[in-house]
């Protein structure tokens, strides 16, 4: 598997392959605060929203992320491999039904490796943490969709208000923050040196290399 | 003679099938072909230059008028901000429950569809509410699905549809409206159903995704950068009830409800001093919108024209007649499995060839007009939402990642009841 995932990134000539390193080593000047910002304003509904708030959200919804614990859940999800990432621009899925399945796209995560490598970034990801990172995001997922206290308290830790009437308030949802959630938890889970942001960024500058090539 | 009429229409279905040419080009030839067959005149009365094409293409000169009205108010609309602060409001209050955001994005379609039409409200509810409902878990299918389902929970209350079924089928607008209501029901028991069902049965879904939940085509980035405007006011989400409760409630004719909607759409939302400017703007943008259903009208009105000539009545009555089920329960069975017809620019379809049969039937003296209604108001429920060829579904289908097949399969089965039961209510109060 990882020989062929040399291959893909093998494939780039030396000029492509410092393209993409130059392409990607300002995203590694942001901070991941930044980061989660950035996917947050990528994320419709907040268009139009002062990028301090969303800064402020990004580092909240992380940082609830990392301190969630991981309660022993009624069942394991399924765990399925398989290939077919990369077209789908997907490192990895989970779904609910029919049985809770997690599927890793292997070959996406071999190409994280690989970039990683290139990068340089092997203080920030360990070898194989990406996998690890990817089962626990899901993980992180599973934990929210199944606790509505859980969600109920993300909620109340942004304190977003939707609606206010005198006293009466109603907190509103934050489109995108389950999603940084998830990528604090896994980041905590795995020892990440970095936000998975960051590598996910990085994998799409490196896709994008490879459809140019 | 008759059958050379049905020939030919079975030749510009497959023009259109094959895609050779456009539906409205289509239907054109296909009238002045009618039109010569049976002998009508060059010109004069009842001839191809003076009924045909000139009185036909004007026919539907009023639905026209309410197509252009309708985009004008969804240029407003997504102009002011009034529509994505709708969605928007909606995602926040809905919250992290996918079935609850998707029920308030259905809300949204249906009453953004009331006054825009299909297409236009299919991208101001699914620009935001699309990756919205992906983003707390909703499947991509039942994402697109519950866009269109929403616009055809709307459907029955369409004004330019009212507008279209009074003026192809020769009807009040009251009686349309009669109708209308009593279609709503199936329209909002069915989409309602989609909803709960299909979240239900596909449970959520969270990718981790290489691409950015907003980044699309350029196109949407520049719609997004237009849109980025802050809130409208709270007075001003209630603009796509405006022409809804003048034209329902208080029964005002249908053109006059709408223009109503765009003058309040624009006063809430609007400093005097632009106001000149923005609502002149935003009319000139509607025709870009419009110009695709405003050809189609066109066509259709030339098609009418044509079979409705005497020598075309005559040539297909006896024909139809024989083909035609009389008894209720017959009427109901052959007419929702017919339904599939109206998919794929098929014969049944109501915004072309289907509205020329649905002349055929009322001028040949088959059906009474008001059953006529019934039928081709009950396929309009089908293929305004499952047809993988209308614009509304595709751009839904393409905006979420899936191909409009894919929708058409999950909200078939759907929309098929909802026919079933607006032909079971014509067969009971019509026939
Ligand atoms: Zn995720």
């Amino acid at each position: 598997m990882t020989r062929t995932v040399t291959a893909a990134l093998g494939r780039l000539g030396r000029v492509r392959r410092d393209a993409l390193r130059a392409e990607c080593a300002p995203l590694a000047e942001l901070d991941d605060v930044e980061l989660g910002a950035r996917l947050l304003a990528d994320t419709p509904t907040h268009e139009h929203r002062d990028p301090a708030l969303l800064r402020h959200w990004a580092e909240t919804a992380t940082g609830f992320g990392t301190r969630l614990r991981s309660r022993c859940a009624a069942a394991e999800p399924r765990v399925v491999e398989r290939p077919g990432g990369i077209d789908r621009l997907l490192l990895a899925r989970y779904v609910s039904r029919p049985t809770p399945t997690v599927e890793l796209f292997t070959d996406t995560l071999a190409l994280g490796e690989e970039l990683v490598d290139l990068l340089g970034w092997r203080d920030w990801y360990a070898e194989g943490a990406l996998r690890a990172t990817a089962l626990a995001h899901e993980d992180a997922h599973r934990l929210l969709h199944g606790d509505a206290a859980l969600r109920r308290a993300l909620r109340e830790r942004l304190g977003h208000t939707a609606l206010r009437v005198g006293r009466f308030r109603i907190t509103g949802h934050v489109a995108g923050s389950e999603e940084l959630a998830a990528h604090g938890y896994a980041a905590a889970r795995t020892g990440l040196g970095r936000s998975p942001l960051l590598l996910t960024a990085a994998l799409a500058s490196a896709i994008r290399a490879l459809v140019r090539n | 003679m008759g059958i050379v009429i049905l020939l030919l229409m079975l030749a510009g279905v497959g023009l259109m099938l094959t895609r050779k040419l456009p539906t409205a080009f289509t239907l054109v030839l296909l009238a002045v072909a009618i039109a010569a067959v049976v002998g009508a005149p060059f010109t004069g009365e009842n001839s191809i230059i003076d009924t045909v094409l000139q009185e036909g293409a004007v026919a539907q000169a009023a639905t026209m008028l309410a197509v252009l009205i309708g985009s004008w108010m969804g240029k407003l609309m997504a102009e002011t901000g009034i529509a994505s602060t709708l969605v928007r409001k909606i995602v926040e209050f809905g919250g992290d429950r996918p079935t609850v955001v998707a029920l308030g994005v259905l809300l949204v379609s249906a009453l953004v569809g009331t006054v825009t039409g299909s297409a236009p409200a299919a991208m101001m509810a699914g620009i935001i509410g699309i990756p919205a409902m992906i983003a707390v878990g909703v499947p991509k299918t039942t994402a697109a699905g519950t866009i269109l389902m929403g616009i055809a929970a709307g459907m029955p209350f369409e004004l330019p549809i009212w507008q279209f079924f009074s003026t192809t089928l020769n009807l009040p607008v009251d009686t349309v409206r009669g109708f209308m209501l009593k279609l709503f029901p199936f329209a909002v028991v069915f989409a309602v159903l989609f909803v709960l069902i299909e979240t239900r049965r596909k449970g959520v879904e969270h990718t981790w995704s290489l691409a950015a939940p907003g980044e699309r085509s350029a196109a949407d980035r520049r719609r997004n950068r237009a849109r980025q405007l802050g809130d409208a006011p709270w007075y001003a989400l209630l603009a796509p009830l405006v022409p809804l409760v003048l034209a329902l409630g208080f029964e005002l004719a249908i053109i006059p409800s709408m223009l109503a909607g765009v003058l309040y759409a624009l006063v809430t939302t609007t400093r005097p001093r632009e106001m000149s400017k923005r609502l002149l703007r935003t009319l000139y943008g509607a025709f870009d919108i419009a110009a695709p259903p405003i050809a189609l009208f066109v066509a259709i009105g030339i098609l009418l024209a044509a079979v409705t000539l005497p020598g075309a009545v005559e040539a297909l009555n006896p024909l139809v007649t024989a083909i035609s089920p009389g008894h209720p329960v017959i009427f109901v069975v052959v007419f929702a499995l017919l339904t599939p017809l109206c998919l794929y620019r098929g014969p049944l379809n109501v915004f072309g060839l289907g509205a020329g049969i649905a002349g055929v039937l009322i001028s040949a003296g088959i059906y009474p007009a008001v059953a006529v209604l019934g039928l081709t108001a009950s396929y309009n429920q089908v293929f305004g939402v499952a047809d993988p060829t209308s614009t509304q579904t595709v751009w839904a289908a393409q905006y979420s990642g899936i191909s409009p097949q894919q929708v058409m399969v999950r909200t078939l089965p759907y929309v098929w009841c909802v026919a079933l039961g607006g032909l079971i209510v014509t067969a009971a109060t019509q026939l």
